[in-house]
């Protein structure tokens, strides 16, 4: 997870992602963020985001998109 | 019947008061009576293609629905004897039905829009490619067809997601697809945010007959005050455009662009508010545009519910389909240096090539998604090119962006000033109201001089508006639309600061204080209204889509 969350944070510098938790929501993630990020996820770990998936409620904290890559996985 | 004539008012004031009048479980079916009357009055002849919309959708969804049921528990009763090797099949059998399912339901409405939309060009081009004369359809578009298509579309693909689960009444879904407010101009509802809502039985309730009557005279404000004003002068004006100055065209441009806003939200107001007087909450589709900070940012805040669909059902699905992303991945891959870059650097901690990689399939999907924005608004090279200068400038300001923050840092520029946030919206108005020459010129050519004399406003022509050439409009029509639109920008600015409704504040206010304010907002609307003998009540620009 912090080898995660350091990912993001090199994606979108200044937003804390430790703890914010309306990322979506409040605007801090744009929607090439989120490519970028599901890039990321596919490059670093393997996964494949589904569109159907991408929705602000597995978007808006670094812990909803690991237990989203955590949910994809099993 | 338009959204603004008495006939519209008369039969909503009926539909109202008969949906109140039967017992709530069966109100559902007042507004589907409603909402097929209504489209039959409009366009009797082109009902067909609703209904074909509607009852395919249905249909497929319902395979779909009853295969996704029936593979999961041929899955479930054999998954304890089955390897992973047999799993994975019989997951990727499931897929592919579900996907061709998919597949016919939209190619076939998807179809039937373009023939309707596109046919007509694509025989003139082919008429004069070839010499020979192709015949055209000979047919107009059926009212509504792109925003009942968009919608039906896409509960289709929430349907393929296993988002939404499939209607199994037809008459239900069909009151989906035609709700009547909605038809005429959007916006586009999502199934699992509309449809409950138009199902259930709504209790009379004051507040929501208040807050749907405040919608409805806002709307009627913009609409018929301000928007059908304007357009006296517009229609008087575009003819003109060429014996006009750079500086004329610029401003004619600009009242263009504020046409086109009260227009298109004025009318959603209305929509909004008559669905609200019968409890449906239908989704935003405005958020004061014109206060954005960049252009991806003004896309949303207009048009909200086209967007919307863009985004959730092309642009990220075509972002991150295996293609787009392993066309990215391939890119960082040509990257052959290992040393790590600082944070500050000029790609944001990356090489050139590894920033290429990362936003490239965000750019074409951006590209592709505001091409086909464009060629929604109309068949024609510069409705592709209003969609390919939106595409462009976003995708730059995407790639481009550490290199702005970049410049930002070494410039020492502080981005949290309230002088820095004035010059975005600015710019961004800017680029907007450069972007809807595309909409005002005569073709592509004419769209990129118009805008080259906007951005040249001392040259041209010494022809100017209000001295050689007429508007078409007194002086006092000119001060009153002016006053207006200080009116709206003052109700945009206070929501915008603090985040709340005006009609938060009016809420505060004495029972008949609130009253008097709409009546008199009522009255302002009667006496400076653009109707009456001589004065046709201009239609919604939207209507045609």
């Amino acid at each position: 997870m912090e080898k995660f969350i350091e990912q993001l944070k090199k994606i979108k510098k200044g937003v804390d992602f430790e703890h914010e938790t309306s990322l979506i929501d409040g605007g801090f993630l744009k929607s090439f963020d989120v490519i970028q990020i599901i890039g990321m996820i596919d490059r670093e770990y393997g996964i494949s985001v589904p569109p159907s998936q991408i929705i602000p409620d597995n978007f808006n904290s670094a812990k909803a998109m690991w237990d989203m890559m955590d949910r994809l996985e099993n | 019947m338009t959204l603004t004539s008495l006939t519209f008012f008369a039969f909503v004031l009926a539909c109202i008061i008969v949906y109140y009048i039967v017992p709530a479980k069966f109100r559902w079916l007042v507004l589907l009576a409603a909402s097929l009357a209504f489209y039959g009055m409009i366009c009797l002849r082109y009902c067909p293609f609703i209904l074909f919309t509607a009852f395919s959708t249905w249909a497929g969804a319902l395979w779909m629905g009853r295969e996704i049921e029936k593979r999961g528990l041929e899955f479930r009763s054999h998954k304890a004897e089955w390897d992973v090797t047999q799993k994975k099949e019989h997951k990727h059998g499931t897929m592919i039905r579900k996907r061709l399912i998919l597949l016919l339901v939209l190619v076939l409405n998807f179809g039937i829009l373009a023939v309707l939309k596109y046919y007509d060009v694509a025989a003139g081009l082919l008429g004069s490619w070839f010499h020979t004369e192709v015949q055209s359809l000979g047919i107009l578009l059926p009212l509504g067809i792109s925003f009942y298509t968009f919608q039906a579309m896409g509960y289709m693909i929430d349907v393929y997601w296993e988002k939404t689960v499939p209607e199994k009444n037809p008459a239900k879904f069909l009151l989906f697809v035609t709700f009547f407010p909605q038809i005429v101009q959007g916006p586009i509802g999502v199934y699992n945010d509309l449809a409950h809502q138009l199902y259930q039985g709504h209790k009379l309730d004051y507040e929501n007959i208040k807050h749907g009557f405040q919608l409805i005279l806002w709307g009627l404000f913009k609409k018929l005050v301000i928007a059908d004003r304007l357009v006296i002068a517009l229609d008087h004006l575009l003819p003109l455009k060429h014996d006009l100055s750079n500086a004329s065209n610029l401003l004619l441009l600009v009242i263009y662009c504020i046409q086109l806003y009260m227009d298109f939200s004025g009318g959603i107001d209305i929509v909004r508010g008559v669905a609200q007087m019968m409890g449906v909450e239908m989704a935003l589709n405005f958020k004061r545009p014109f206060f954005s900070r960049s252009l991806a940012g003004f896309w949303q805040r207009w048009h909200i519910s086209l967007c919307s669909w863009l985004k959730n059902y092309l642009f990220y699905p075509m972002a991150v389909s295996r293609a787009f992303l392993r066309f990215g991945n391939r890119i960082c891959s040509l990257e052959r240096s290992e040393r790590e870059l600082p944070e500050d650097s000029l790609w944001g901690g990356y090489t050139f090539l590894q920033h290429l990689g990362r936003v490239l399939p965000g750019c074409l999907a951006t590209l592709i998604t505001f091409f086909i924005i464009g060629i929604w608004h109309g068949a024609s090279w510069k409705d592709a090119g209003y969609g390919i200068w939106n595409g462009v400038l976003i995708a730059l300001a995407g790639f481009l962006d550490p290199l702005f923050q970049w410049l930002l840092r070494k410039l020492n520029i502080r981005t949290e000033a309230v002088s820095w946030k004035i010059w975005q919206i600015l710019r961004t108005s800017a680029l907007i109201g450069l972007s809807f020459a595309f909409d005002i010129a005569d073709g592509f050519r004419d769209s990129l001089s118009l805008i080259w004399k906007c951005l040249t406003p001392a040259g041209g022509p010494v022809s100017h508006l209000g001295t050689e050439i007429d508007s078409g409009l007194t002086i006092q029509n000119w001060i009153l639309a002016g006053i207006c639109l200080l009116i709206v920008f003052a109700v945009s600015l206070y929501q915008e600061i603090t985040g709340k409704s005006v009609r938060s504040g009016l809420e505060k206010q004495n029972l008949w204080l609130q009253w008097v304010l709409m009546l008199g907002c009522f009255a302002a609307i009667i006496v400076f209204g653009m109707y009456g003998p001589g004065v046709a009540s201009g239609e919604f620009v939207y209507m045609q889509f």
